[in-house]
């Protein structure tokens, strides 16, 4: 059995992705995924759902060709995306569980 | 082999610039790009066109290509490669295989950095590194609060004989505490192997909480819907509420509403520090049939109360 993590540093991401530090600066500055520990950059640490839109954001990057700035945009349009067909999912099962069949008026 | 035109994947004519090109990759990427698009097919429809745009936008490696092309689209069925030019990596050239083997023949093994084309290594940055694999892992509400080990199996690529190819994997993780829905969890080298001596990937659980017979899920707290007989709600009642880990007593105040919510504190999910709560909602049931002697109670029910649920509908403004 493996180490289970729920964080991830600044370094490992860096080898982990081939990327350098100024490019997840430049993520961090741009909104689209905190650090939740570290005053220092070097001491910066992740939660998995920021790397995970971390990682999204340079693929978008490289692929796509398009500034930090859509790149937000479009990390933001996604995150909201997710949160909504979570939400909606979780509101219709709540729904089902209070309405019944459609019954006609006769 | 199908012999694959490049030129067609990207919608273009075979003298169009590399302005075109450019403009028809971007357009195409966009469109199918698998963090954009979750569609089916998508992803593949990305790598195709990715590969299309690598050869295309350099001007010696599509010069080679449309040598290539030449040579394959005169014999359209079974596309062989020139004699001399083989890749290292595939032996005889003849073998099946999907979009990645035709531009591992036409142009050396993916995998491997020993390919001989100037800017071809933006295309493969990790590949000594073992991919990071992420999988969707569908728990129960029960696996969450226990202790027990969940077993997954997934599909990691290998590399076997210079071709990529899948193989099975299967662990045993234990749920962290704290994790829930849309959560995720790393496992430190258990994504794909890397290639010599680099370090396998990891492995990204991406944590799904399986919809759940009576509990919902809202972060860390859960919601179970208790039906109440019209008496039991104006009343008041003591039932007995099913909870994650056994059932408890459950006192329903008098006049409860539809809808109406009770917090249950400590019996949610478990959270780094403590405990979620949960929340008993009321619902209402009517019974399916009702004997003469109840109708009859309903009836001077009726007659003694003056309660009017609809005096919103009475507003001027409704």
């Amino acid at each position: 059995m493996s180490d289970i993590m729920l964080k991830v540093s600044l370094q490992e991401l860096c080898v982990q992705e081939g990327i350098t530090e100024t490019m997840v600066i430049e993520v961090v500055e741009h909104g689209i995924a905190e650090p939740f520990a570290g005053q220092d950059v070097n001491d910066w640490m992740f939660e998995l759902n920021s790397v995970h839109w971390m990682k999204k954001a340079i693929r978008l990057y490289h692929d796509l060709d398009i500034d930090w700035v859509s790149i937000a945009i479009v990390i933001d349009l996604l995150k909201q995306k997710d949160l909504l067909l979570r939400e909606n999912a979780r509101l219709r099962n709540q729904l089902d569980r209070f309405v019944s069949d459609v019954a006609d008026l006769h | 082999m199908e012999f694959k035109d490049y030129y067609k994947l990207l919608g273009v004519e075979p003298d169009a610039d590399g302005k075109t090109i450019k403009a028809a990759y971007r357009k195409l990427a966009r469109k199918y790009h698998p963090d954009v698009n979750p569609e089916a097919g998508a992803e593949d429809k990305f790598k195709e066109v990715a590969e299309a745009y690598e050869v295309l936008k350099n001007a010696e490696r599509r010069a080679e290509y449309d040598e290539l092309r030449r040579y394959g689209g005169q014999r359209e069925q079974g596309f062989e490669q020139p004699r001399g030019r083989q890749g290292s990596a595939s032996g005889s050239g003849d073998f099946e295989g999907d979009f990645a083997d035709f531009f591992s023949s036409a142009f050396g093994n993916r995998g491997s950095r020993s390919s001989g084309f100037q800017g071809y290594s933006d295309f493969q940055q990790s590949a000594a590194r073992g991919q990071d694999v992420e999988v969707e892992l569908p728990v129960f509400l029960e696996d969450i609060i226990s202790d027990v080990q969940k077993p997954i199996e997934y599909r990691i690529p290998a590399y076997v004989n210079g071709q990529v190819t899948e193989v099975k994997k299967s662990l045993k993780v234990k749920i962290p505490k704290g994790v829930s829905d849309g959560g995720r969890v790393r496992l430190k080298g258990q994504g794909a192997p890397g290639q010599g001596d680099a370090p396998n990937g990891d492995l990204y659980l991406h944590i799904r909480i399986v919809p759940h017979p009576i509990f919902d899920v809202e972060g860390h707290n859960l919601l179970i819907t208790v039906p109440i007989t019209p008496w039991e709600a104006v009343l008041g009642a003591k039932v007995q509420l099913p909870t994650l880990t056994g059932k408890i007593n459950l006192s329903v105040p008098a006049n409860s509403q539809s809808g109406q919510k009770l917090r249950i504190k400590g019996k949610g999910l478990p959270m780094k520090n403590g405990m979620g709560d949960l929340y008993a909602i009321f619902k209402i049931v009517i019974p399916e049939h009702t004997n003469e002697e109840s109708k009859a109670l309903w009836q001077s029910l009726s007659e003694v109360s003056a309660f009017d649920p609809r005096t919103e509908w009475e507003k001027p403004n409704v």
